[in-house]
Order: C-alpha cells, then structure tokens, then sequence
C-alpha cells in the first residue's frame, strides 16, 4: 500500500491497461520491420511515416472524442472532403484569402460538428444515423459542385505537409502537439472529465450537475475541427480539392480509437493510445509496402488485427 | 417436497450463503424473511437453477437434484415469480400464459381456439377471471401477476416461488392474491412466499423460515411466534442498537426547505411540507407512490408543472441539478450503479463529481487536492478501499454507497435527499449508514429520506410523510411513527393504485 501510494501517478502511466495492446502491436511490428527490410528501420523512414499518418491522426482525435462521450461521428470523411474542396475553390479564385481561409475551413469543420451533436441532442436520433445522414448531404453537395480534382492553392501551401524543420515533419509534429493538448484537456480539465462522466454513465453525471449537452456540442464541434484540419493538410499534400479524398477516411478513424482501448460505448480510454494506433496502423502499411504487398491484402490484415485486439480486449476486461 | 441440505454460495468477498438447510412441504405456504441482503435472492436463484451451490445439496421429491440450469428446474416442476414480471405486453393474456408451450394444429400454427378455452380453464382453477385475449399492458400489476401464476399453471408445478409479490399491489390485491395462493396450497402445490413484510406473513404462511446475512436463523410453524420474536428473529439484535438515538431539533421559525403544491405530472400531485435543518423526514409509501419522483422534481432533474420550492426562503421555481447542488442541495438515489456512481471513473472522481469547480484552477484541475479529499472521506465514513485511485466498480454495495456519501457530504450544504440509502446493502454497513445520517443531521443538514423499508423509517426518522398515488396521504410525528399508521395512510383502497404502478413497469 505505501508503495502505491508514493508511485500513484508512475505507476498508472506505467501500466494503464488500455494501453497494453497498442504497444504490444507496435512492437511487433517495429521488431518485424527490423528483420524483415533495412529500408524500414531507418530515422527517415520514421519522419516518412510520421508526415503520411497526419491526416488520419487528425481525424482519429476528433473521432475518439466524439466515441468518449458515447457518440460516433461518421460525417469525418465528408467534412474532410467538403473543406479540402471549399478551400481549393476559394484559394484558387481569391490566392490572397490563403491564410484567412486557413481560419474559415476550420470554422467550417465546427459548424458542421456543431450541427451534428445539435442535431443528436434535439432530435434523440443515435448519432450514427445523424452523421450519417449529415455526410450523405455533404458529398452529395460536393459531387453536385465538382466531380473532378478542382481548384489550387500557394504553392508555398505545401510546406504545412512536406515542411521539415530539424527534420522534423511539420505535420507530424502539429499532430503531436494536438493529441498532446487534447490529453491535457481530457485529463487537467473539469470539461475534459466530463467528457468522462458523460460518456460512461450519463444520468449519473446529470445528477451530478454536469451539463452534458454542452459536452456533447463540444465533442462534435471539436470532431469537425480537426476534420477540417485533415482537410486542410490534404489540400497542402495534393494541392487541390478532391470530392472523394475523405470517404475511406471516415471508417479508418475508428481503426486507431479501437486499437487504442477506447471504448465505442464512452467513457473510458486514453487519447494517447490513439495516437500510437495512428502511428501503428501507418508503420504496418510503411512495412507491407516496403514488402510489396498489395493494398487488399493489406486490408485484409487489418481486419484480422482489429478482431484479434479487440477480443482480447474483451477478454481482459472481463478479467479485471 | 424439496429439501435443501447444507447449502453455500460464496461471491468474491461475500459468503452470500453460508451453510443453509430448509425444508419445505407440499399444501404448504412456506415463508422465506430476511432483510434485504439476508441470502433470500441467493437462496431462489440457487433453487431455481440459476446459481449452481458451492456446497450443499438440494432433494426436490425425495431425489437428489440434477438441474444445473433454470431450464431444468423448470421441466422438474419449479416455477418462480420475480418481482419484476416477465410478460410480453403487446401479447394477450392467453398467449401470455402459453408462451413457448402454444396448442397447435394440425399444420403446425397456434391453436387460438384451443388455447382461449384452455386459458379460461386455467384461470378458473385459480377463480380469477380476466379476458384472456385481452392485452396484457392493459391489465393492472395484480391482474398481471395473476397471469404469472397462470403460466405456472400450464406445466404440472409440484413447487411455486413468488418473490415479494405485494410489493406494488395495493392491500385489497393482497388479499385476493393470498386467496389464489391458499387455493393452489389446497390442491397440494408447496408455495415458497418471500417476503419482508411481517403483518403478511401472519396472514398467508403456515410456516416461516428466517434468514439473516446468509445465514439459517430458524424454522418454526407460524403459530408458534409473534412480531416481535420475529422482528428480533431477522434484525438479529434489539432494534435501538440498530439505530443511532433519535434527536428531534428545536423547531425553528423558518424551514430550511418549503415545498407548496408541487406538481410534476404524472406521479407527483400538489405536494406541500416543510423540512427544517437538522430533521430527518421520512418519505414513505409502496413502490410507485411517487415517492423517488418527488425527489426528482425537488433536484430538478425531471420538470415540474406548478408549485414553488423555497430554498433558504429564497424561491427558485425552474432548477436542473446544477443549480440545485449550486445552492446546497445534495440527491443520493435509489439506484446506485446507473444515476449514481460513474462506474468508469475512480473514487476520488466520483467524490469530485458535483463541486469539481472548486477543484478548478488557472492550470487545470488540481488532482491532488481532489486526492486528498478522497482520502479525507475514505477515511471519514471507513471506505474499504486500497486507494482513492481505484475503480468503484468492484466495491461491495456498502462501500459503493459510502462512496456516494463522501461525494454528498462534500458537495451538500444545506439539504439532503436519500433515496433508499440503504438498500441492497448488508446489516453492517447499514448500522454505519444510520449513524452517517444521523451525525449529518446533527450538523445541521435537512435530510429527506425515502425508504420503503418501514423498520427504517421508524427507527431513524424524527418526523414521516407517507405518499400515495402522488399525494401526501399522512404526516406522523414522535410516537405516532409506527408500521401500522405508516401503512394506514399508504394503503387505503383504491383500485387505480394498480395503474398507476403498471405505467413504470410496462415503461
């Protein structure tokens, strides 16, 4: 017990159940990618990895908050399709509203999210069939608008998803610092823990005073902005708006929650395994490239990980 | 007809029974008492198959029994009624009472002709007549429960269970009811009647077995014993060293709470008291009073129609928790895992929950602050816990409830609503809760206290409303606070308390 005691905080970095399996994976497949090609296991290839996984993680971090509060947002992908679009438009016509319109993608992305947990919260619709219904508006907006690669940006754009400083990818690093903070907040924060107590046990935490529809609106709000951040580090990467650049990118969000022991009812889960189910899905992808293996096989693979970490999951929870 | 030898059944951390031996005969209505976490639920479950013993065994007509599923038990002859009915209520009645077991044709779909007349006949075996194709969500709970008993009726039932089947039927039902079962004791069925509510037994068991914290007190033909034995049977000890001294504050000239006509449709009607500080009122009634409701409305957490509340002689007419707790009030509800505890966070979150501003500063949340607290209330109320970091989930009922009690006693200034504070917990823990509440009291907290245990509310309250229907039926105070009055005013008859009470179970 005293032991316990004066290792309180070491103790649960140390060993947070949740994040056990995540790092288990990304062992694996760091030691594999060792043995099985010399190109894997280099510093560059890792910068590589770290810049190519920014979009997905950007994605994952609105996703898994939307998941914490009990929800599930699946407009992800549209809202990242429908900014890069908006801001390759605009840019193209106006070159000079580069960086406002930086501001106003992002502002964007909150609206729509904002949209989404007011509509879930009004209407008591599950908000899979909401985002659902919201994403189904927005590509179709979108596809009605262009159905080709459309508008362009700076080239000096480009920086925000290829920059280097220290070489260090800028991207990479932007993400870092945003799961950074949304762990602070989420831990550090009295809204971060109702983000908790709303997702776990809901009419406890209204009996608690929490206002939970503020928790909520924020959540979505807060998924929307990072949407548009993917976005927004889509149209740097590929210079363009593309009408169907989001659309698997709304499935393979929840990839990284799950791996990273969040659960899909709410409540519980640590945003830092999230970040390394971002970084381990990347490597896997990195290495069975490097191996040549084709992209449907990959899938395949994926999926068979995901069941297999998820029952154990499961099976552990039972345990404890 | 079935003899239970020796039976254990032990939880992690319980020993939930603890060597028990009963015997129960056929054309018997066999009594089972106990207070709530005495083993009587463990007992049911261990006959019904749903629990296998740790040790023990069970002769159900002579034979040692085989059943290690309620599947089995079921086909040797036992039937049990829960508490909670288990009735689909878009169906009618007969194919209530036929489910699973329907008569056919000969091409296989359901006989319906068939299966009216042999509903019919059923029922009138019981002398009960109800139309059985009409639905059942519109029948009230002790027509409903006539339907249960039916259904036991369709297979050759050699042994009835009925867990506490007066808990949501008026008085006038009980007595139909306990008719029914003395018709069916007659025809040679053995009947196992749990209850805890004495004057009931008197009327209906012919012999009583009690039990008390897992353990076998006694067996004893109900002629042979009065009250008060029998109270001393189940509590196990003298009632004044259960409960703490009660201690009526001098009545001041301002109630710390005032309620008039309050409203809050459907199960609260013009309800109007006063509550002063350092008081604890009691709220009784049967389940579905409006009791919990009340509370709700109070809180804020469900809407009210019309009435003021005044808090402090300030009135505040449109509240939400928030604005409750804000102004000192404190809600502990009856249902402690759902509204109560959040079971994914740790204690020292769920003591912070409602204040957690104050543990707000420019950085962020002060974590060790709210550890230290945890720790100040785990050690005040003797929380049974390794560290204010550990999860509430695996806590027994007793330390859950003493959890929630820490999260109150810091957030609450002024008054206090207990919904059954005490329920499912074991005698211990109670008699630790009792003395909580009564040092709170004495702090000078206004405490309300819903309990549909009535030992409880006499014991520890210094002044009782009892509920019915919405209304407030009754006020006692001092010696006037005693089961029978109690139940007086929560009792008197009415047919429309059935429906009242059937809009909660088919919700």
């Amino acid at each position: 017990m005293m032991l316990s005691k004066s290792n309180n905080r070491v103790r649960r970095l140390k060993l947070d159940p949740s994040l056990i399996i995540v790092i288990l994976l990304l062992a694996i497949v760091i030691v594999c990618g060792f043995f099985l090609n010399e190109r894997f296991g280099t510093m560059r290839n890792f910068m590589n990895v770290l810049e190519q996984s920014s979009g997905l993680g950007f994605a994952s971090i609105g996703q898994a908050m939307v998941v914490i509060v009990g929800g599930i947002d699946l407009s992800i992908g549209a809202i990242i399709t429908a900014s890069t679009v908006f801001m390759a438009a605009v840019v193209d016509v106006h070159p000079g509203l580069m960086i406002p319109m930086i501001f106003g993608t992002l502002l964007f992305g909150v609206a729509i999210g904002f949209c989404n947990g007011y509509l879930t919260l009004k209407t008591g619709v599950h908000p899979l069939i909401v985002t659902l219904g919201t994403a189904s508006i927005l590509n179709g907006s979108v596809l009605i608008y262009t159905l080709q690669p459309t508008g362009g940006v700076p080239y000096w754009f480009e920086e925000f998803a290829y920059g280097r400083i220290w070489n260090v990818p800028i991207s990479g690093a932007v993400m870092i610092v945003c799961f950074a903070l949304v762990w602070l907040f989420l831990h550090y924060y009295q809204t971060g823990r109702a983000f908790y107590a709303v997702g776990g046990s809901p009419e406890a935490a209204h009996l608690c005073g929490i206002q939970s529809n503020r928790v909520i609106l924020l959540a979505y709000s807060a998924s929307g902005f990072f949407a548009a951040l993917a976005g927004i580090y889509f149209v740097s990467r590929t210079g363009v708006g593309d009408p169907r650049i989001g659309d698997p990118i709304t499935l393979s969000s929840i990839t990284p929650v799950i791996l990273g022991g969040l659960i899909l009812g709410g409540g519980k889960g640590n945003i830092f395994g999230v970040l390394l189910g971002v970084i381990f899905i990347s490597l896997l992808s990195n290495l069975l490239n490097y191996m040549n293996i084709s992209t449907f096989i990959q899938w395949v693979i994926q999926g068979v990980i995901i069941i297999i970490a998820v029952s154990v999951y499961v099976h552990k929870g039972k345990n404890l | 007809m079935i003899r239970l030898d020796g039976i254990s059944k032990i939880f992690p951390g319980v020993k939930s029974l603890d060597n028990v031996s009963f015997e129960a005969r056929a054309g018997e209505v066999h009594a089972l008492l106990g207070e709530n976490g005495a083993g009587k639920s463990t007992l049911i479950k261990v006959i019904s198959g749903a629990y296998i013993p740790d040790d023990g065994t069970i002769y159900f007509n002579g034979k040692k029994s085989k059943w290690t599923s309620p599947k089995g038990a079921k086909d040797a002859g036992i039937h049990i009624i829960y508490q909670e009915l288990v009735l689909f209520h878009e169906l009618s009645v007969a194919e209530n009472i036929f489910i699973g077991e329907a008569p056919l044709t000969w091409f296989g779909t359901i006989d319906y002709k068939a299966m009216y007349e042999r509903a019919e006949e059923i029922l009138d075996r019981l002398g009960h007549h109800i139309d059985v194709q009409a639905l059942v969500k519109s029948l009230g709970v002790a027509d409903q429960q006539m339907v249960e008993i039916a259904k036991a009726l369709v297979g050759e039932t050699k042994l009835l269970v009925l867990d506490e089947p007066t808990a949501v039927i008026s008085g006038r039902e009980a007595e139909i009811l306990f008719e029914r079962i003395k018709l069916l004791r007659d025809e040679g069925v053995c009947i196992i009647y749990i209850s805890h509510r004495l004057e009931e037994i008197f009327s209906i068991a012919d012999r009583v077995t009690v039990l008390k914290d897992g353990q076998l007190i006694d067996t004893r033909g109900i002629e042979e014993l009065d009250r008060d034995q029998l109270v001393g049977m189940m509590v196990g000890r003298q009632l004044k060293d259960v409960f703490p001294a009660k201690k009526i504050p001098s009545r001041q000239v301002t109630p710390v709470l005032a309620i008039r006509n309050l409203c809050a449709p459907p199960k609260v009607k013009d309800v109007s008291f006063n509550l002063y500080a350092g008081e604890i009122l009691g709220i009784a009634g049967l389940v579905g009073a409006g009791r919990s409701e009340l509370a709700h409305a109070l809180f804020g957490s469900i809407p009210r129609s019309s009435g003021t509340v005044t808090l402090d002689s300030e009135i505040f007419n449109t509240p939400s928790p928030r604005e409750s707790i804000d102004r000192g009030l404190g809600f502990l509800t009856e249902d402690r895992k759902g509204e109560g505890l959040m079971m994914l966070l740790d204690i020292s979150a769920n003591i912070s929950a409602p204040v957690l501003s104050e543990f707000t500063t420019v950085t962020g949340l002060d974590r060790a602050r709210e550890v230290q607290v945890a720790k100040d209330q785990i050690h005040r109320f003797r929380i049974a816990v390794p560290s204010p970091g550990s999860g509430v989930s695996t806590l027994s009922g007793g330390n859950q409830q003493k959890v929630l009690f820490g999260r109150w006693t810091k957030a609450c200034r002024r008054v206090l609503i207990l919904d059954e504070p005490t329920r499912g917990i074991d005698v211990g823990a109670k008699v630790e809760i009792y003395e909580i509440i009564r040092q709170l009291a004495n702090d000078g907290l206004g405490i309300l206290m819903i309990s549909s245990e009535l030992t409880e509310i006499v014991g520890i309250c210094t002044r009782v409303l009892v509920m019915r229907e919405g209304f407030i039926t009754g006020e006692v105070e001092g010696s006037q606070i005693i089961e029978e009055v109690i139940m007086k005013y929560a009792t008197t008859e009415s047919d429309s308390v059935t429906t009242g009470i059937g809009d909660v179970l088919i919700k």
